[in-house]
């Protein structure tokens, strides 16, 4: 059967598996054998269909490489009556074969965009969440003074250099402990930062001289007036009471929360 | 030049988006370029809410990743999306007005940031501006759905492909942004997962829709292997949304999903050379030869390659703590991003004949143009790279050096070593700037006073 296939898949320009599969579909469709099948491909008689090819299982398998539109069903030596509609039918099958679904495509797409919003976001945001409730000390107080003042320090959008992630890794952990169970307002858990440009801030209030209230006022205000090195944006335009809330909120990171 | 004002059909609608796309890109480089400079002339500026550095890198970033990037994919999807479906879009006059929302929602948030910063600017999750974009992605998304299910052609073509899923992503990455913020984690979780899938998977997208277009009618070459565009396609759909969270390793972060990053980000050689294999093979094929504005497509894929590359690597594990929370993670976002914009670059003067009917000459100002972009990225990249490494590696090592109830003792050390980037940065963006106002006058200049040539026929109908 093989020199069969060869002999027709060589007819038609077609690949071998794909002949095969082809034969095997139509030999289902007209209840006789895949050999009888391809001896009419190969130049023998055709074979009348008795059942719609619509229906054969092959539509299902992905054969989208095939470039069945420039199949040069022109070229082909045998010119014969017999061969050139066997080999139309053959092209046909084979276009049917192509047809992609789009629904099969969008239904794929969609899969992927929901397996990962469960997998890479609703399961481990719940596995956090399980995590903070089963702990004994979950939730900090704060005051409506930090709560301001972690909106203006979102606002001012510091977060774009500094963080306040302190990581499981060795050089971290001197920047104090893993807030992993910080149970917080909304507003405060925004501005966690994503590059560490400035230092981290998650332990401001336990070190020098970012303890100080005065301190940190004057630095915010005219930040060269205490490194001249170090660029830092100057929150002058700030109104006092807006600065009071910035300072108090940065005075409350720092408190262990394990 | 006739640009109407109700466009009849997709191409009509494009040569509105190939007129936009050289003003959002000069917008967002101007943007850049304030933000940047900020550092070295922040003595100069007026010292207000404005010309404030924490302000400028939110605007830029929404210029350069919401409205540009927003630009582009109406651009693709007006002129791409139902050219590689053989047929008119469905609902066309619709598709239109959620075309223009798109681009309008995303323009509308960077103007509503200077008059309401008090109420927009915690990270844009609670404003009404994000609920606007959903309602408007959900539109496009469910247009792009309609027009998918009524194709004329035998099979999908790569582009469609690539549009489609970069607009589900897309889609996704908006409800992402919204979701509600209960414990420490979820700020890590929703960053992590809204980068990956606005910025790795749906700018990404639409970039290899737009060179998988490029990369064969343009210089008459046959697409290499559908096989190896699948694999490109649902390789990099399946992997691309999970590997952002590796830069939070060692962070409150659960485990698990730290170790599925970093196997998955490894994974992308596959997808990776998947694309680059049919590319090279294609491209060989091809009956015309390349022109300048070819070659900067070539650029693009090198630059994708390039980014790829360096998202791979640095999911090794001990390079993990020196690249995470550094501008490491910025080199990955600018380097899909400037992949797209270089693309887009080429794609626009490819379709200048075809739309507008003119010719474009390819002389000094163009080469200037296109070496002017390619340095920009280039400097970009390794620029950032540096930044990245260096101040990883001295917070590593030397940042907290000292007693720790000392802050910011060793701050001095990463500022010494990155200052002069950050100053390098300044005169990068002044050259995108530059390059970018080239543009705008190059696309005007040809458009106005190019050649006449044959506008492309639309060789597709309804029925």
């Amino acid at each position: 059967m093989s020199e069969l296939v060869n002999k027709v898949a060589e007819i038609l320009n077609a690949p071998i598996d794909l002949v095969q599969r082809s034969a095997e579909a139509r030999a289902a469709a007209s209840g006789k054998s895949v050999d009888e099948v391809l001896s009419s491909w190969a130049g023998g008689e055709s074979i009348e269909s008795t059942a719609p090819v619509e229906e054969t299982p092959v539509e299902e398998t992905p054969v989208e490489e095939t470039p069945v539109e420039e199949t040069p069903v022109e070229e082909t030596p045998v010119e014969e009556t017999p061969v050139e509609e066997v080999v139309q039918e053959v092209v046909e099958e084979l276009v049917d074969l192509k047809n992609e679904s789009s629904l099969a495509f969008i239904s794929g797409v969609l899969s992927i965009a929901v397996f990962t919003f469960v997998f890479a976001f609703l399961i481990p945001k719940n596995q956090s969440i399980r995590i903070v409730d089963s702990s004994l000390n979950n939730t900090i107080s704060v005051s409506a003074d930090v709560i301001k003042g972690a909106e203006i320090y979102s606002e001012l959008n510091c977060q774009s250099c500094h963080t306040q992630n302190v990581r499981t890794l060795i050089p971290d952990t001197q920047n104090g402990k893993v807030l992993s169970n910080k149970y917080a307002n909304k507003a405060l858990i925004k501005n966690i930062g994503n590059i560490r440009l400035g230092p981290d801030l998650s332990t401001n209030s336990l070190r020098e001289p970012t303890n100080n209230a005065q301190w940190l006022g004057r630095y915010l205000t005219d930040s060269s007036s205490v490194n001249r090195e170090i660029p830092h944006p100057n929150y002058e335009f700030l109104d006092d009471r807006d600065l009071d809330y910035l300072v108090t909120y940065l005075l409350s990171l720092g408190e262990p929360n394990e | 030049m006739k640009l109407k004002l109700i466009p009849k059909n997709e191409q009509e609608l494009s040569k509105l988006f190939v007129l936009i796309f050289p003003l959002t890109l000069l917008l967002s480089s101007l943007l850049t370029f304030l933000k940047d400079s900020y550092f070295t002339f922040a003595n100069l500026l007026p010292n207000n809410q404005v010309f404030n550095y924490g302000f400028l890198d939110r605007v830029s970033t929404k210029a350069s990743f919401g409205l540009v990037f927003a630009t582009i994919i109406c651009l693709t999807f007006a002129y791409l999306f139902s050219k590689s479906l053989g047929r008119v879009a469905v609902l066309f006059p619709l598709l239109f007005l959620t075309l223009l929302g798109f681009i309008g929602t995303e323009f509308l948030d960077i103007i509503l940031s200077f008059f309401y910063q008090d109420n927009l600017n915690i990270t844009g999750s609670i404003s009404i501006v994000i609920l606007l974009k959903i309602l408007v992605a959900f539109g496009l998304f469910g247009l792009a759905s309609l027009n998918l299910l009524a194709k004329k052609e035998t099979t999908i073509f790569a582009s469609a492909q690539f549009i489609y899923g970069a607009v589900v992503f897309y889609f996704l990455s908006l409800l992402i942004a919204r979701s509600e913020l209960i414990v420490f984690t979820d700020s890590l979780l929703i960053t992590s997962l809204y980068t990956s899938t606005h910025i790795y998977v749906a700018i990404s997208f639409i970039y290899l829709a737009i060179i998988h277009f490029l990369m064969t009618k343009p210089i008459d070459a046959t697409l290499f292997s559908k096989t190896l565009s699948s694999i490109t396609f649902w390789g990099f759909l399946f992997l691309l949304p999970w590997t952002s969270y590796k830069y939070y390793f060692g962070s409150v972060l659960p485990n698990w999903l730290e170790n599925v990053s970093i196997y998955l980000s490894l994974s992308l050689i596959i997808p990776l050379l998947a694309f680059a294999v049919n590319y090279v093979k294609t491209t060989q094929t091809r009956e015309i030869d390349m022109n300048k504005s070819a070659n900067l497509m070539n650029f693009s894929v090198i630059l994708f390659l390039i980014t790829n590359v360096l998202h791979i690597v640095s999911s090794f594990e001990n390079l993990l703590p020196l690249v995470g929370l550094t501008n490491f993670q910025n080199v990955i976002s600018h380097g899909y991003f400037g992949s797209l914009v270089l693309a887009s670059v080429s794609l626009s003067y490819y379709l200048i004949p075809k739309l507008f009917g003119r010719s474009v000459k390819y002389s000094l100002l163009e080469n200037l143009i296109f070496g002017g972009f390619k340095l920009t990225y280039l400097f970009l990249l390794v620029n950032n790279f540096l930044i990245g490494v260096n101040s990883g590696y001295s917070w590593n090592a030397a940042a907290n050096a000292g007693s720790p109830a000392i802050y910011g003792e060793g701050f001095n050390i990463v500022w010494n070593l990155v200052g002069i980037n950050y100053s390098a940065n300044t005169f990068i963006s002044l050259l995108f700037l530059g390059v970018s106002t080239l543009f705008f006058i190059s696309i005007i200049r040809s458009i106005s006073s190019g050649d006449i040539t044959t506008v492309e026929e639309m060789v597709f109908s309804n029925e």
